[in-house]
Formats: C-alpha cells, structure tokens, sequence
C-alpha cells in the first residue's frame, strides 16, 4: 500500500493526484489523505507530498479540458470542505483521487460526477455540497463593520475555506470599498482594495486592536438595522426554535443583530 | 440637532417597517446581473438570505413603506386612513441613504418599497418613481429592488419605474372581485389587473426585443421611457425577476379550491412569477372579520404553498388536486400525499423506467431527485440505497415504488392503510408548524379525521 500525504489545500492535493499518476503504482494500491496518519500502518508506504503549484495547474487543466469546468468546480469545492477525515467517511484527498482516476478511466469522464453509487464520488458530492450551501449562508451572514479609515472589516468562524468564494462575490458587489474579510479559524483573510482584484493573506501581522477602531457613523447605523430587525418580526407569529434553525447558533456568533439583545 | 434627526429617522424606520411587514414578498430571487465595476450591487438568481427574523421569516430586502398614511380604509390593513396610529413618511433620500449604508454592510439584498395612498394613486406612484430614480442614478446602486404598482396610477408612470426595478407587483388582495368590494370598496378588480396585464406586456415586449439582439427600440413607449429616464434599455431590462403577486387568505370565505383556480389562472394569463398567500391577521379590531390567525390558519397557507409548487415545479392542475365536490386541502397532508392516496391505481412505479413527468408525481420525489434519477440511471439500475443518497424521502416514497421490481418492504396498497402510515410521520407537519406549538395529538385522532370515511 501507499499513502500520499497531502497538504490539506487544493495545490495540495491535486499535487498528491500528479504524483500519484507519475509513481504509477497499481491503482488499487494507492491512497491520499490530507492529514498526518492516526496510526502508522506497517504495510503501508507513506509518502509525503510537496505541494506544488505548477503540478496543481496541469491536473486541474487537465480536468478542465477533459471533463469540463462543472467537475473542475465541483473538485475544488471538495478541496475546500474542512471535513478532511470522518470516522466512517472516505478521507477528502482520497474520495477526490478516486473520483479523478475513475473519471479518466472511463470512456466519457464528464458523466462520472452522476455516479452517485460510486462511494468516493458520493463522498465528493457530500463535501462540494457542505462547502457551496455554507458559503451561500455566508454570502448573507456575513457583517462588515465600517472602520474609522473606511475600511470595512468582518469576521467569520466558517467550517470550510470559503473566502475564495467570499472574496469573489464581495469585489464584484462593492468595486469601490476597501473589505477585508477574517476567517478566525484559519487566521487568514480575503482582502480587496477598491477597484483590485481580491487576494488572500495570512493575518499574522493583523493589527486586532485597529478593528475595533469604528467610523462615527458606524454606531447609527447598527442601530438602524437593529430597529429595523426588531420591528419586521410579527409578534404573533414568534418563532424562535425556526428562526436557529434558519440561521444556526454557529453562525450567530458572528452576526450583529444577534449580538445586541 | 444632529441626534435629533437621527433619532427622528430611527422612529420613521419603526413606524414604517412596522406598516410594511405584513407584505410577505421579500424573496430578492429571479434575476443575475453582475456587478458594473462602479457604484455598488449584483444580483443573483437564486436570492439571498440575510437574516431571519423573530418570527422565523427570512430577512432578504429592506421592507418598509414610504409613507403609512393613506387615503383609502381597506378594512383588513392596519394603515386604513379610519385607523389611529403613529404615521410617517420617508424622504426619498432617507431610503437611498438606508438601502446604501445597510447594503455595503451586507445586511439586506436590496428594497422592498410600498406604500400607502397619498393624495392619488399618481402622486403615489411618482413619489415611488423618483426614490427609484435617485437610488439607480444619484446613489449608483445595482442591486436587487422590489416595488409595488400603485392600482389606479397612469400607464406611462407605471412604465417608468419598471425600468429602474427588478421586480413589480401589485397586490390582488383578495381572491374574488366579491371579496374586493366589501373588504376594499376604493379599490376594483379592473385597476388591479389592468396595470398587471400592463406589466406582463411590458416583460414580453423586453424578451422579445432582446431576442432580436436590440437594436435600437422600435415601439414609441419604449423610446419615452428612455428620453424621460435617461434609461437605455440595453442595459436596463423591464422588470427582469418578473412579476409578483399575492392575496390575503381567510378574511373572506373562498374555498382552497376558489383560491387555486385564481392562483392558476393568474400564471396562465398573467404569467407572474410568483403568488403569495397571506394568512389574514385581524389589526384593526374590527369584529365583523375573522379572529387574529391561529396556527391552523398558518397550517392551511402552508398547504397553498405547497400546492403552488405542484402547479410550478410538477405539472399539476388546479382540477387534479381539488374540485367542486371536495374544495378543500387536507390540512393534515401534504397535497401530494393526498392526491397520490386518490389514484392509488397509478402505483406503485418502476424507478428505473418510469418518464420523469411519472417521477415528479411520487410523494417523497421533488423535482431535484427525479432530475437526479433520470441522469443516475442512465449508468446502472437504482436501488432504494442509491434513491435515500439521490435526496429521496424513503418514508414517504415506499409506498408509491418499486426499484428492480421490488417494493422496499411488503406493503398493503390499500388507502386506509397507507394515509395512516403517512400520518404518523410527524414532518407531514412542517417543522416551523410544529415549532410554533401545534397539537400533536389531534393528529393521531382518526376518527375526528374521519380517515375511514373519505379521505
Ligand atoms: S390602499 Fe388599502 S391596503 Fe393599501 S395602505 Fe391604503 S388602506 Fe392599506
């Protein structure tokens, strides 16, 4: 047996599936996983992965081409997912290895994503779906908070990395703001400077005492919102076990007119 | 001074969010449009949710009135000009400055705008028109608004203004003409429909110039929509999510049946996108209407609802689910279930060979999973384990299939049999039902369903 042990990141484990092809190992002897192995398994080779962006590129260009953007999307969305092992579940990297190698292996690769029967295709269908339906909450959860330098600033306990997405749709809605979004999880963030592009960055030297810095605007309009949250409940029709369960105490957390009570 | 007009602001906003939250519109779904690169706002098809309220309902649009005083005494609206409460009226400028700073926040989609009658139903209508103006040029905003046709306001203002929105609706208030003159002696059914059928024209003559690639706009109204606004259509749809619309239910006797006839008809004639329900709540006081909602009032809009999706999604017609004879849902089931219980002939279908118009007909398969087992199929032959991971309600399903030829357990397919099985399962009641204190135990009382008699 082998066992590729990939960084936990798409580059990572689309490297580990490069090098996994290169090695040319029996295919049913291969195995990824996205995390340092529990217990070391004695027949087991465990090879580590040097996540390589050069290599990630050809595969997911290849994916791309051969199969289509939709299976290349749903990949990275599985990628994304922060459920990298589950006690019963395949590993993360090794459902997406599968479902890659079954896709190449078969005649027409676009219709391998239908294969629900196929346990690691169902596996990627389950974590493409986690991360897509999280990152649709956070599209309307999320809360920027206006800084006193104009900047507008959020931050969010997401389960899987959806700032990409975040970041995406943020620069395409507010081209004139300075956002920066902050996945405390991960300690990273999105940034975007008005009229850039968006890009990614570690937090290490994020200044935490600066964010709480707020605009003299900033206070009226929280409590705008906050009148107007209060006021659209009809009273009669109180639900608050529905209303966790639209919105999930997770998410709560991070959501202004949950904080104010 | 400066604190004076703030808290003066917040009290409009009260007053007026209050006014509008019996609206139950406020999905921001039906169009994508992406982002200009300048000023502020996208839009996507699907809607976004951006909170939920106490009450459960999700928050997506900024829902308020421009003003809550109005000219006219609907009986069954708070804001009837005979009712004593606290009024308001917002500046357009106050709007764009609430939906600007809320939206680049990320708390709402866009606008819900509606309002009370001031002065004439044009003078209405104008005042929404310049808030829209304003907000679309002066403020650069590109994201998603939904505003009300004021009944009775002339064509041309009506126009105007779908260039600016999203989504137009205009209330049919209640669901017969009847209803209408007793409960909303100012209003007539010919002012609600005239400006609907306006709006419908207006959406197709839009398609049907972009599908002649739009080279410059040919019909002359079109042209004075574009002189008066500064509007080009090329870049501006006419209403592009469409139209919506919705009725109050129980103020006024109709039957589910009555109810679902106009509900079809207003899709077939009128093509809107959407027909809400509302469960009539009693605000005024006023003892000649019904009793304030009860839980059995919100279960009965649920099963509307449903209903509504089986004329959207699933091919069904009005006269399938109800007729003269039986012109009410069975609140306790789902319309589905009910009607698949009553053509019980029809089953059980084969999964793996059954047409997807068949599929859509099986209580337990939406509309997604019998997509998904049309395309699944095609690479082998489904059993029950692949349908529970395609999405399919087992529970309810099992009754109504067979994969391979097998039925999941040995099953009776006798009616009595089946309605009481699917009675005991307890989501037939929908969760926010049951949330919001609904009796279980009547439920299980089959004699007071009278399950052996006519269900
Ligand atoms: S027109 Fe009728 S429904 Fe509309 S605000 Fe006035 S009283 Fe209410």
């Amino acid at each position: 047996m082998y066992t590729y042990i990939c960084e936990n990141s798409i580059d990572g484990i689309l490297t580990g599936v490069y090098d996994a092809y290169a090695d040319r190992y029996p295919r049913n002897e291969i195995h990824l996983q996205a995390h340092e192995p529990d217990n070391l398994s004695l027949f087991t080779q465990y090879l580590p992965v040097k996540a390589d962006h050069e290599k990630a590129v050809k595969v997911a260009r290849t994916l791309k081409s051969r199969f289509g953007q939709e299976f290349y999307e749903t990949i990275y969305q599985a990628a994304m997912s922060g459920e990298v092992k589950g006690k019963s579940t395949i590993d993360k990297a090794d459902a997406i290895y599968g479902t890659i190698s079954l896709a190449l292996a078969c005649g027409d690769g676009t219709k391998t994503l239908l294969s629900l029967g196929e346990p690691c295709v169902y596996r990627v269908f389950e974590l493409c779906r986690a991360t897509g339906k999280e990152a649709m909450h956070l599209l309307g959860f999320v809360r920027f908070q206006e800084l006193e330098n104009g900047i507008l600033f959020s931050s969010i306990h997401p389960k899987h990395h959806v700032l990409p997405i975040l970041g995406e749709h943020f620069s395409d809605r507010l081209p004139e703001e300075n956002f920066m979004i902050y996945d405390e999880t991960r300690q990273i963030a999105v940034l975007h400077p008005a009229h850039k592009s968006f890009f990614l960055a570690d937090t290490d030297n994020l200044d935490v005492a600066q964010t709480k810095h707020f605009s003299a605007e900033e206070a009226h309009f929280q409590s705008l919102w906050i009148t107007f949250f209060r006021n659209i409940t009809i009273e009669a029709r109180k639900n608050a076990g529905l209303q966790s369960q639209m919105i999930p105490k997770r998410f709560q957390r991070d959501v202004l007119e949950f904080q104010a009570s | 001074m400066e604190l004076c007009i703030q808290s003066d602001l917040m009290e409009k906003l009260a007053i007026l969010t209050d006014a509008a939250k019996y609206d139950v519109a406020c999905t921001s779904s039906g169009v994508d449009r992406a982002g200009r690169g300048h000023g502020m706002g996208n839009a996507l098809a699907p809607g976004i949710c951006h909170s939920f309220a106490g009450d459960g309902r999700c928050i997506s649009l900024l829902k308020i009135l421009m003003t809550n005083h109005c000219i006219y005494n609907c009986a069954y609206c708070q804001n009837n000009c005979n009712n004593d409460l606290p009024r308001a009226t917002f500046t357009p400028d106050e709007i764009c400055t609430l939906v600007t700073q809320f939206y680049r926040r990320n708390y709402i989609e866009g606008l819900f705008l509606s309002s009370g009658i001031v002065d004439s139903p044009d003078r209405t209508m104008e005042l929404l028109f310049q808030t829209l103006y304003l907000l679309r040029r002066r403020y650069d905003f590109n994201g998603y608004i939904h505003v009300k046709a004021i009944p009775g306001s002339s064509p041309q203002l009506l126009e105007y203004t779908g260039y600016l929105a999203d989504r137009m609706s205009i209330n049919l208030e209640l669901p017969t003409a009847e209803g209408l003159r007793t409960l909303a002696p100012c209003k007539n059914r010919k002012t609600i429909l005239r400006p609907m059928r306006q709006i419908q024209n207006g959406i197709q003559a839009g398609a049907l110039l972009e599908s002649h690639e739009l080279s410059a706009p040919s019909s002359h109204s079109l042209s004075a929509a574009v002189r008066f606004a500064g509007i080009d259509p090329r870049q501006k749809r006419f209403v592009p999510a469409g139209q919506s619309t919705q009725m109050i239910i129980g103020a006024t006797p109709e039957n589910d049946y009555q109810i679902m006839k106009v509900t079809e008809s207003l899709y077939d004639r009128f093509a809107l996108k959407r027909v809400f329900f509302s469960t009539f709540v009693n605000l005024t006081g006023d003892d000649t209407l019904p009793a304030p909602a009860a839980t059995p009032a919100l279960l009965r809009e649920h099963r509307l609802y449903q209903a509504d999706w089986l004329l959207r999604y699933y091919h069904f017609r009005a006269d399938e689910l109800l007729d003269e004879t039986r012109p009410d849902f069975n609140v306790y089931l789902d319309p589905k279930c009910d009607w698949a219980l009553r053509h019980l002939e029809l089953f059980p279908v084969e999964i793996n060979r059954a047409a997807y118009q068949t599929l859509l007909r099986v209580p337990g398969i939406g509309y997604l999973s019998a997509r998904r087992i049309v395309a699944a199929r095609r690479t082998g032959l489904l059993d029950f384990e692949d349908l529970k991971k395609i999405g399919v309600v087992l529970k309810r399903a099992l009754y109504f299939i067979t994969c391979k030829g097998r039925m999941m357990y040995p099953v009776r397919i006798e009616e009595d049999y089946i309605t009481r099985q699917l009675l005991t399962d307890k989501t037939q009641i929908p969760k926010e039902i049951r949330h919001a204190g609904y009796e279980q135990l009547s439920l299980f009382d089959t004699a007071f369903l009278g399950i052996n008699q006519a269900v």
